[in-house]
Parts: C-alpha cells; sequence; structure tokens
C-alpha cells in the first residue's frame, strides 16, 4: 500500500491506527507492506516511530508492541513529492520492489491519495506510468471528488487515462460505518420492514448530519466546499440514495450501486424556496463561548461560505413520489448527531379521547449513525393504572449492546474491502456525477442572490428559515 | 469515585460505556428526559425527591448545578437498577452537572447533546426561575414541559404574572396547584351552593391561598375575596366564613407530586386560568 501524503493528518489519525487494528485482529494480509510517500524529510525509522506515536494516540486497541512490530517491519518512507519528477517514483518502485522481495506482495498495490486535490494529477500520471507488469492496482481517492461537475468529469477522464473503473476506489468513509450498511439489513433481512417502506407508509424522512465542531483550523478547504460540498454532496446524497434504493438483486457491488445510482438519477433539483443556507455566527457550544465562522483563522471576514444547509428532496419514482425527504448539515450545531429518521403517517383513526392520546407521536424509526450506532422505533404504548391514557416510548437497538462487540473504524472496514477488490461501499462514477449535477443546479442560484450572514447562532439548529421549510408542510425536525 | 468528566463528550462516553458495561442483563428504559434545575440552596430538598422519582418514571434524569464561581463543567454520572417484577431489572441514568461561568448562562448547549431522542423534555426549576435569565429562556426552549413549585417562591402573587407570560411558549405544572387538588374536588362537589360564594380564607401556604382563590374565581367567572393564614401546609378552607369539609385521605408525599405531573403532556387550561385570576 503506498499512501501519498504520508505526513498529513488522515494517515495520522484514521490510516494507522485503522491499520494496526486490522494487523492486531490479522485481517491483514500476510503478505503487506506499506510504503509513505511525503514532503517531509525522514527517514524509514522516523516514519515508524511518528506512526507508532499515532497509534498509540488515535487507535481504538490497547497497544501491544508485538503487533506494531510485525507492521513496522513492512513500512519504509519515501521523501518527496509528484512534483519531483519520476525521480520520486523511482524510489517508491525501489522500495516497493524491496517489499515485493522480502515480503512477496506480488506486485499487487493500492495507492491511497490522501492527498489535495491538486496534487491528484502528477500523482495518477506517475503511478500509471509506473505500474507494475504483473499484480492488480487499486487506487484509493479521498473526497473532495472535484468541486463540481466539470472538475469532476475531468478529475474521471484522468483517472481513466491510467486505471479502469473496477481499480478506481472513491471512498467516502460514511459509507464504511456499520450502521449505514446496516441499514441495508432492516430493510432487506427482515420481512416487515420492506412491505411499509413507501410512500403509503412513511410520512417524510429527516437526515440530519449535525457537528458541534467548527472548521478546526481548515479554513482553506472550507472557504471553497461550504457545507453544500463539505457533506451534503457526498455523505447526504449518498444516505438519501442508500434509505430510499429498490432491493438490489444480490449484494455484489454493482447491484448496489445500480440501485443507487437510480435514486440520485431520479432526484429533481429543489426549486430556491426548498433549499436553506446558513452561516454560524458567535455562540456557546458546551456552556463555553466559540466565535463565529467569520472571526476563524484564515477566513475572510466578510465570507458567503455557508457552513448550514437544509434542503426539501424529492425522488420521483413508483415508491417515493411526494414524500419528501428533509436534510439538514452543519457546523456548530446543537448535538453532534448523524441520524435517519423514518417518520410514519399517523394511525388512521385512534380510537381513543382526543385527551388519551395527547402523549401519542407518530411511530419513528430512528436510525443513529453516530455517536451512538443503532435503531430505536418509538411506538404508542399505554402508561398503566386506570384509565387509558397513551404515550410513547422507545425500542432501543444498540450494535455495542446486542452484539458485544466493538465497532470497527469505519477506514477498516473500507481499506479491507478495497484490498479484497469490494467496491460496494465506494462510489462509482455515475454516482459522483449524478451527485455534481444536483449540487452544482443548487449552487447556481445560489449565485443570484446574497444571503445576510451569520444567519444563526452557534449551538442552535441553524437558521430559522431551516424550521420554516418544514413548517410551511406542517412538519418540524425531530427537537433533539 | 469516578473520575469527574469536565466535556459533554466525556460524559457521553460514561453513558455508553454504562450501558455497554451491564452485560445487557438489565434492560435500560426512558420515557423521557429530566431535567432538574437546581440552585445551591435546593440541593438537599431536590436529591430527596429524586431518589423516590426514578423506579416510577424511567428517565434520563440531568441535574444542573449552577454555580456562581469558576469556569467550565464538573459532571458524574451513574445507573441506578430496580427490580421489576418477574424478575425483570430496570436501569435508569442520572447525570449530574455542576456549571460554571457561561455554561451556567447558557446550559442549553451542554444538555442538548444529553437528550434522549423524540422523548419529552420535562424541567424542574426549583426555587422562582429569573424570567429575564437567559439561562431560563433557554432551558424552557428545549422543554416540552416546566414544573415549578411556586410554593417556593417569595412574593406571591406578583410573580404569577411573569409566569403567565411564558404559557404560549411551554406547558406548566405548579406542584403547589397540585398540592391542593384533593381541596378542589372536596370544593367542586359543594356544586351548586358554592356558586354563590364571595370570599374564601385558606389555610396553608401563601401558593395555595392564592391558586384556589384564583381557581374559584376563574371557575365562577366573578372575583373572590381572599383572606389568607399562613401554614406550611393546606389545612382549612373557609366559604364566606363557614368552614369548608376536609378532603378525604392523606395528602400526597413531595416525590408523588412530581410524579403526577411527570405523567402530564400538554397544558393544564384550568391552572393557568386560576394563576391568571390570582394577578
Amino acid at each position: 500500500m503506498v499512501i501519498f501524503g504520508a505526513s498529513g493528518d488522515l494517515t495520522k489519525r484514521k490510516l494507522f491506527p485503522a491499520l494496526y487494528s486490522l494487523a492486531a485482529r490479522q485481517l491483514l494480509p500476510e503478505k503487506f507492506g506499506v510504503v509513505g510517500v511525503a514532503r517531509t524529510e525522514e527517514s524509514d525509522d522516523e516514519f515508524r516511530e511518528r506512526m507508532k506515536a499515532a497509534v498509540q494516540e488515535f487507535g481504538r486497541d490497547d497497544f501491544r508492541e508485538e503487533v506494531w512490530q510485525g507492521l513496522a517491519d513492512g513500512m519504509h518512507y519515501v521523501a518527496g513529492t509528484a512534483d519531483d519528477g519520476d525521480e520520486v517514483f523511482k524510489h517508491i518502485d525501489d522500495a516497493l520492489a524491496g517489499l515485493d522481495r522480502d515480503r512477496g506482495t506480488g506486485g499487487n498495490r493500492v495507492y491511497y491519495l490522501a492527498v489535495p486535490p491538486s496534487a491528484f494529477e502528477t500523482i495518477v500520471e506517475g503511478i500509471g506510468k509506473h505500474r507494475p507488469s504483473e499484480g492488480w492496482t487499486r487506487l484509493i481517492v479521498e473526497k473532495p471528488f472535484g468541486h463540481d461537475l466539470q472538475s469532476a468529469q475531468e478529475l474521471n477522464a484522468l483517472l481513466h487515462r491510467h486505471f479502469d473503473e473496477t481499480e478506481i476506489f472513491r471512498i467516502d468513509h460514511y459509507l464504511g460505518k456499520e450502521t449505514v450498511q446496516n441499514m441495508l439489513a432492516p430493510r432487506f433481512a427482515n420481512g416487515i420492514f420492506e412491505p411499509i417502506w413507501n410512500r403509503q407508509f412513511i410520512d417524510h424522512i429527516q437526515i440530519t448530519v449535525a457537528e458541534t465542531l467548527g472548521i478546526e483550523g481548515r479554513a482553506d478547504y472550507y472557504e471553497h466546499a461550504g457545507a453544500i460540498r463539505d457533506i451534503f454532496q457526498n455523505h447526504l446524497l449518498q444516505l438519501i440514495a442508500l434509505t430510499a434504493m429498490e432491493p438490489p438483486i444480490d449484494f455484489t457491488a454493482d447491484s448496489i450501486r445500480n440501485e443507487k445510482v437510480k435514486v440520485l438519477k431520479a432526484m429533481h433539483t429543489p426549486g430556491p424556496k426548498h433549499v436553506v443556507r446558513g452561516q454560524y455566527g458567535r455562540g456557546y457550544i458546551e456552556g463555553q463561548e466559540v466565535p463565529g465562522y467569520r472571526e476563524e483563522e484564515g477566513v475572510d471576514p466578510s465570507s458567503m461560505t455557508e457552513t448550514f444547509v437544509a434542503a426539501k428532496l424529492f425522488v420521483d419514482n413508483w415508491r417515493w413520489a411526494d414524500t419528501p425527504i428533509y436534510v439538514r448539515a452543519g457546523k456548530r450545531l446543537a448535538r453532534r448527531e448523524t441520524t435517519i429518521a423514518i417518520h410514519f403517517k399517523r394511525a388512521p383513526h385512534p380510537p381513543f379521547e382526543e385527551a388519551a392520546a395527547e402523549g401519542l407521536r407518530p411511530n419513528v424509526l430512528l436510525i443513529h449513525i453516530q455517536p451512538d450506532e443503532g435503531v430505536s422505533l418509538a411506538i404508542g404504548a399505554k402508561v398503566p393504572g386506570q384509565g387509558l391514557q397513551i404515550r410513547t416510548v422507545h425500542m432501543d437497538f444498540l450494535y455495542g449492546g446486542a452484539f458485544r462487540t466493538d465497532l470497527p473504524e469505519a477506514y477498516e472496514r473500507l481499506l479491507v474491502d478495497c484490498m479484497r477488490g469490494d467496491a460496494s461501499l465506494f462510489t462509482r462514477e455515475d454516482e459522483v456525477i449524478e451527485q455534481w449535477q444536483l449540487v452544482d443546479a443548487i449552487v447556481a442560484f445560489w449565485r443570484r442572490d446574497r444571503p445576510t450572514f451569520p444567519n444563526y447562532a452557534a449551538g442552535t439548529w441553524g437558521p430559522p428559515s431551516s424550521d420554516e421549510l418544514l413548517g410551511r408542510d406542517g412538519r418540524a425536525w425531530r427537537r433533539h | 469515585m469516578a473520575a469527574t468528566l469536565e466535556t459533554v463528550p466525556a460524559i457521553e462516553r460514561r453513558l455508553a460505556a454504562l450501558r455497554l458495561g451491564d452485560g445487557g442483563t438489565r434492560l435500560r428504559t426512558n420515557v423521557m428526559t429530566h431535567i432538574a434545575w437546581v440552585p445551591t440552596e435546593w440541593v438537599e430538598a431536590a436529591e430527596d425527591v429524586l431518589a423516590g422519582l426514578a423506579a416510577r418514571h424511567p428517565s434520563r434524569t440531568i441535574v444542573l448545578f449552577p454555580q456562581s464561581d469558576g469556569d467550565g463543567l464538573e459532571g458524574d454520572v451513574e445507573s441506578e437498577s430496580f427490580a421489576m417484577s418477574e424478575g425483570l431489572t430496570i436501569c435508569t441514568d442520572t447525570i449530574r452537572i455542576r456549571l460554571h461561568g457561561t455554561s451556567a448562562e447558557h446550559p442549553t448547549s451542554v444538555v442538548e447533546p444529553l437528550l434522549i431522542s423524540d422523548l419529552p423534555v420535562f424541567l424542574r426549576w426549583r426555587g422562582v426561575p429569573p424570567f429575564d435569565g437567559s439561562a431560563f429562556e433557554e432551558l424552557t426552549g428545549v422543554a416540552d414541559r416546566l414544573i415549578v413549585d411556586s410554593t417556593e417562591w417569595p412574593d406571591l402573587p406578583k410573580p404569577y404574572a411573569r409566569l403567565a407570560e411564558i404559557f404560549e411558549r411551554v406547558a406548566v405544572s405548579d406542584i403547589a396547584w397540585a398540592r391542593t387538588s384533593r381541596w378542589r374536588s372536596m370544593l367542586a362537589s359543594l356544586w351548586p351552593a358554592i356558586g354563590k360564594v364571595e370570599r374564601i380564607k385558606v389555610t396553608g401556604t401563601e401558593a395555595q391561598a392564592h391558586l384556589l382563590a384564583g381557581w374559584l374565581s376563574s371557575r365562577l367567572r366573578k372575583p373572590i375575596g381572599l383572606e389568607h393564614e399562613l401554614s406550611d401546609k393546606l389545612v382549612g378552607v373557609e366559604l364566606d366564613g363557614r368552614p369548608a369539609p376536609f378532603p378525604p385521605g392523606n395528602p400526597p408525599l413531595p416525590a408523588d407530586l412530581l410524579s403526577d405531573e411527570l405523567d402530564k403532556v400538554s397544558r393544564d387550561p384550568v391552572y393557568e386560568a386560576a394563576v391568571l385570576a390570582s394577578v
């Protein structure tokens, strides 16, 4: 595995802790090695030491020296960037040849692009020219995959000059989360859900991707991306696709992705009134005052970048016609949560007196993706005692509680899948194109007006217009 | 004793660890989130009431202790188990958080991540609420029901006017009102004769006196004169100088009173009318 961007945050916080956890569980291939590539000058040993410290700090498992040693023995480092020309790829080739010889990796390669998109082109060209003659080659590309439709198409064209679509793994780590995958299990492994998973029984769907964090020093990236490119274009649209897709004929990568792309194609562009954007001002998180977005380091004091986006979307097909899917995503919101809430229609004729059912809310199937992965169902139940009073109670299923095992980090699952050649949880070219088409259409009408920013205080649930988006339909966001 | 938790994520992690740590053998169940705002002078009384509550209203309880000094927050989490019938054990979580500095002024930013999704939120406010304060404004914004005990309030009936201003925003329960329940039933049973009453004398707390007079006035749609004799509990009512019969049964315990209010989810128009008539 060759990691470009080996001195970056992603390598330190996610990739090496994931590789270590896989090694600890003996889930890495026996014949495995890593070549880190980055601008920083350092030796193999210095690279090993730095990654060891990262695993100790960010890993989810207790650190065991013998596990680490097994991984570290196959680690090498190449200093340089693709801008250094062919020279750096020759060094990489030498390191890889050594691994083929010493660890029997047989010319099989996973290249991980953990670098900014501006560096993609020279790296991809370099890898293309230096492909080994034997074994397989796979390329993992981190988001953002382009910044609009045109750039995404150009990037695809670049990748396809050297790689077949089956060799390209566009990563969206949300898709590696256990609950996202388990979206498919409740629907397709249980007889009771699928028959009611449609417009006849479901009133609407709410998807929330809320963070309490701000931009955490990533002003350069965020100023250009905003919430729509950072979360909406990838995570949110993928969550909609998984929620709304038809049953695939099997669980192979292409069958699942064929169904997802049909959902993305069936989504019509929301009108300007159906999309809300916001930017946070000063406010309170965990009782502490935090600065507004425009006061963050590196952010333009008159920035018009959105840190919140909400939309009312429709999937125009037989199953979902006229069923709104409300989505919202943002930074510095009231709590950290990623949830998919399926709001079922009210019982048609509750045979109770009105007062008895005052505490009753419609059934909601809530799929928690973070922080606690699990599923809960809100149902109406009788309050014990005299008379008849109905109240909503919860049936909870928490992953960790039911299966008594730690959930794997998303990157662990995705790295193994890539090594096995399973692309089910990676985004295919046509999905990316559909996602960007929708985003481009939204951004196009944003260019025509100038909202008043900031329009929500940090630590709240976004601008008032987000509540109005549902209020106009006689609905409200889930409150907590 | 476990180390103090200084951040909300640390509290969330402790909650998750408690859930996983019980081996799945205990049923953790909740019907609501119960927030209690407990200024220092109310700590002892609040703990006494909470002790009797969890078994009847399995809930996540978040007890907030605003502090006048320091900065940040100090939290701890504990689980309590209750044996139910047929060998079933249920388990609830209580989170206690000391709020210092700005976190006491903006407690919602601490509490909101800890609320249980989609279940009602009850807010018990000890003492007289600072109606203009940011903490009260924020917490009533996330609560479905505010529970006060106006027996704890000085200068009655003045604060009732402020209370009435929030009726449109949040449903309100008053434990002082609940304490008059037996007496109201008894007085209602005197209909139609009670319709001619002009004056009421209440021997009880100030809150009970104002609420009973307000109730009678709003029900009969006419002004009722009030005479009040102070007592720490409601021991007698006179109507136009004649003692009303003593209601049957024993007065409920503090935990029972709060427990009853936690069963209610909608506004109480009779209480609201009594409050409006008392000011």
